[in-house]
């Protein structure tokens, strides 16, 4: 007997600006079926699920459910159209009862003339609580006396008692304990059991194996294959994760080069409570060094740190003459430059000119006995943003208008006027398109040339290995693994330490 | 046909021009120009006899000095609603002080002024409250601090001061304090840094810029000023009621806003913006002064004119920006 279908996914499509979050994506789930969705960040398997949960707008494409073409404005009609989401951050709101929660959008069968009838909503409530074997949560307490992990529960019990024909799942697992857990499995199984279906999204590739029928592979917003998950290992969904072509021709192309053995940054003992825990590294004259790890490993942080933007720092950052960096204007003094992962709030300021962008930290060389010559301030931006080669009318249009790459180019462009020793780039690339791309490796190399030295973090492992001299890969806020430059190093080798 | 799609185009151009920044730029001019074109023909000419020129003028000098402080908060996206009762309590240290030295009158109204900047300044910066909930809860402060030694009698001030009320030491004084802001905003990283942090705190402060002492010295300044602008203030008056500089906090935000300053501050904002708008907003008042409206009337025209004019140049852009 041919199984009943359930979700069919056509051509559906999503762009963020510049970027295509999802790119012509097509996939059809059966009733009765837990289908895994997994790629790395930013393969656009939340954005889809998103699409289909009323969350975003549908970009492109259409979704069928059980045989009816879907035509979903908010998260409200998608329940309605029997799609519910357990979401990854918290999704209950504070300020409400746990009954008022669960039922949130669908008071109706309790109100009576304009009037709620909250005891019968906390009886109903406290009913589903019971069933599902929570009854230690109170129906008419206020959500905010539970834990985080409490709260997920409510969560599931008010994205399932209307039992949804599809349930997604959106990296879930994450918040929760082993018995947590077992709870959402139990659901999942129940709900399959039942004759309708999961769509569970996780970074744990176990847990997508034991727990899943089939699963669907995204990358870079593509469509790439679905698998029976008896088929497969953990290594074959890796490999379908990251696979793509390593060693294209803007990476440097040389191994085996010396590094200096003078250290100009010593990081040691460094922790930032919830962030990273005891990190020490030392960073070397003419050096390329990468980060890499998934993103909430600390990363982004350590960044931070080397650039004295931290707050709450134990440990210390000290250049090789000893001085010690603690705060952001000792560190751009220093020859340290920072370019942020959140380009447009911390590399950029968005509603200012290109012109004031580029000379604000070299504002104090600009000056003469404190007087600034506002001629000069454009003629140093303009030299700099056209080195660049910066799309631009001239140096006095605002940051707001330019696309993602060119705002890189002025962030990159103030840091090369200032001349500094020592570049912390975080997520350099990020949203960039090739060719920008390959301008900045031509960059990055032609500055190590030059004998400086260069901190590249980065969530593209391509980039680190093609890049980097030395890798760092981080885990849960420490360095979980080290790397030496090796064209052999592939990237099965990094994320092994990283997951 | 043809017609019709002209008409459309000069209309979706007309729109762009209106929605452009252009507009906003000149809205303070063509604002300064219509007010006194139209109250000048309401009035059938008389505001623009000398006598009431000189008039005008006698009432912008304090203002435009408590302005040009304000300009620099205002330039951060904050907003400083003390200059009143800082005003007020400024007054009365110089009007004791004038008793003893003139001189010393007029430290001790800038130190009054700087300490009351000082004091917005820390919680602002201190405990990350926002600016206007700061100097709100200051303002009425301080406004109880003014009416305390006020309320039996008016404090009067030494004779030496009150001989000293001539326009020319006015005039000194208030061009002054612009030559030197404009001098600071314009050609030293004063000018840069607070537009930078207007625009983008987050990001000035990862350029470098040490955002918290610039929004402290901001908000002194300002203190300082209105400090300096109660010693002109003494001069005029002589003696000080519980009512001194009642209401200046509004007066100077819809000057500067009606000079064209947005209120989200940044890089927009132009020195220019305190002398249009000061001016813009004296010739408005003496006009509907001239006019015979009672001063609940003045009140709600000026109230529905600001709305119109912030509505018009607000830049919604930048809006996201704030936090």
């Amino acid at each position: 007997m041919d199984k009943k279908t359930m979700l069919v996914a056509e051509h559906i499509d999503k762009r963020f600006g510049m970027t295509h979050a999802v790119n012509d994506v097509s996939v059809t789930i059966d009733a009765g079926e837990i289908r895994a969705l997994i790629g790395e960040n930013g393969s656009g398997k939340s954005t889809f699920c998103q699409m289909l949960c009323g969350i975003y707008t549908i970009g492109g494409g259409t979704f069928t459910l059980d045989g009816k073409e879907l035509h979903i404005k908010n998260q409200v009609e998608a329940n309605d159209e029997g799609i519910s989401i357990i979401v990854q951050e918290m999704g209950t709101l504070s300020g409400l009862t746990v009954a008022e929660n669960i039922y949130l959008g669908h008071e109706k069968p309790f109100m009576h003339y304009g009037v709620k009838d909250t005891r019968a909503m906390n009886r109903e409530a406290q009913k589903l609580l019971d069933a599902y074997g929570f009854g230690r949560i109170k129906a008419g307490s206020m959500i905010d006396r539970y834990n985080f992990e409490d709260r997920k529960l409510v969560e599931i019990v008010k994205a399932t008692y209307m039992k949804p024909k599809i349930l997604v799942i959106d990296e879930t697992t994450t918040a929760l304990s082993q018995n947590g857990r077992l709870e959402l499995y139990k659901i999942m199984d129940a709900v399959r059991a039942d004759g309708r279906s999961v769509i569970f999204i996780s970074h744990d590739l176990g847990e997508v194996l034991s727990h899943a029928d089939t699963v669907s592979i995204l990358r870079d917003g593509e469509y790439i294959d679905t698998v029976s998950a008896k088929d497969v290992t953990e290594d074959d969904l890796k490999r379908l994760m990251v696979g793509r072509e390593i060693g294209s021709a803007y990476y440097r192309t040389d191994y085996g080069t010396p590094v200096s053995d003078e250290v100009v940054l010593k990081v040691s003992g460094v922790t930032v409570p919830g962030e990273i825990e005891d990190v020490s590294f030392e960073l070397h004259r003419g050096e390329i060094l990468g980060f890499g790890g998934l993103s909430e490993c600390g990363m982004h942080e350590v960044g931070k740190v080397i650039f004295g933007a931290s707050w709450d720092r134990a440990g210390s950052v000290t250049l090789a003459n000893g001085t010690a960096i603690n705060d952001i204007p000792t560190a751009i003094k220093n020859s340290i430059a920072y370019t942020s992962k959140d380009r447009d709030n911390e590399s950029i300021i968005l509603n200012e000119s290109i012109r004031n962008n580029v000379v604000l930290p070299s504002i104090d060389d600009l000056a003469n006995h404190g007087l600034l010559n506002g001629r000069k301030l454009t003629r140093f931006a303009n030299e700099h943003a056209t080195n660049m080669q910066t799309k631009m009318q001239n140096v006095g249009q605002f940051v707001s208008d330019l696309s993602g790459g060119n705002k890189q180019k002025v962030v990159l462009a103030r840091w090369l006027g200032k001349g500094s020793d020592i570049l912390v780039l975080d997520s350099p690339t990020r949203g960039i398109d090739v060719k920008v791309k390959q301008a900045i490796y031509a960059l990055m190399a032609d500055m190590q040339k030059q004998g400086k030295s260069i901190i590249m973090i980065s969530e593209e492992i391509p980039e680190l290995l093609g890049m980097s001299d030395r890798i760092f890969v981080m885990k849960d806020g420490r360095i979980n693994g080290e790397f030496k430059r090796d064209p052999a190093l592939s990237e099965e080798d990094l994320i092994a330490k990283m997951v | 046909m043809e017609k019709a799609k002209n008409r459309e185009n000069e209309q979706s151009r007309l729109r762009a021009f209106l929605g452009g920044d252009t507009f906003k730029a000149l809205l303070p001019l063509i604002g300064f120009v219509v007010i006194i074109v139209v109250l000048n023909i309401l009035t059938h000419g008389k505001i623009l006899t000398p006598k009431k020129l000189r008039l005008l003028l006698s009432q912008i000098y304090y203002p435009t000095i408590v302005a040009t402080g304000v300009f620099f908060v205002m330039t951060l996206g904050s907003i400083d609603f003390t200059e009143g009762s800082t005003l007020g309590v400024a007054s009365l240290v110089v009007s004791a002080l004038s008793f003893y030295s003139i001189p010393l009158a007029i430290l001790g109204g800038i130190l009054c002024g700087a300490a009351i900047g000082a004091i917005n300044g820390f919680f602002h910066v201190k405990f990350k409250l926002q600016s206007f909930i700061v100097t709100i809860c200051t303002m009425y402060l301080f406004r109880g601090v003014c009416a305390y030694f006020t309320t039996e009698t008016a404090v009067p001030a030494s004779a030496a001061i009150k001989a000293l009320d001539n326009n020319g030491l006015k005039i000194g004084i208030t061009v002054a304090v612009l030559v030197v802001a404009w001098f600071l905003f314009r050609f030293t990283r004063i000018g840069n840094d607070v537009k930078a942090v207007g625009s983008g705190e987050t990001a000035a402060r990862f350029s470098g810029v040490h955002t918290d002492r610039v929004k402290f010295l901001a908000f002194v300044a300002a203190g300082s000023l209105t400090g300096l602008a109660a010693f002109v203030n003494v001069i005029k008056v002589g003696s000080i009621t519980a009512t001194a500089g009642n209401q200046l906090e509004t007066q100077i935000l819809i000057s500067l806003v009606l000079g064209g300053l947005p209120i989200t501050g940044g890089a927009k904002v132009r020195f220019s913006n305190i002398i249009v708008g000061t001016l813009m907003y004296a010739v408005l008042n003496s006009g509907l002064a001239i006019l015979g409206y009672d001063p609940q009337t003045q009140q709600l025209i000026k109230g529905v004119i600001f709305l119109i004019f912030v509505a018009l140049t607000i830049d919604r852009k930048a809006l996201k920006v704030i936090k």
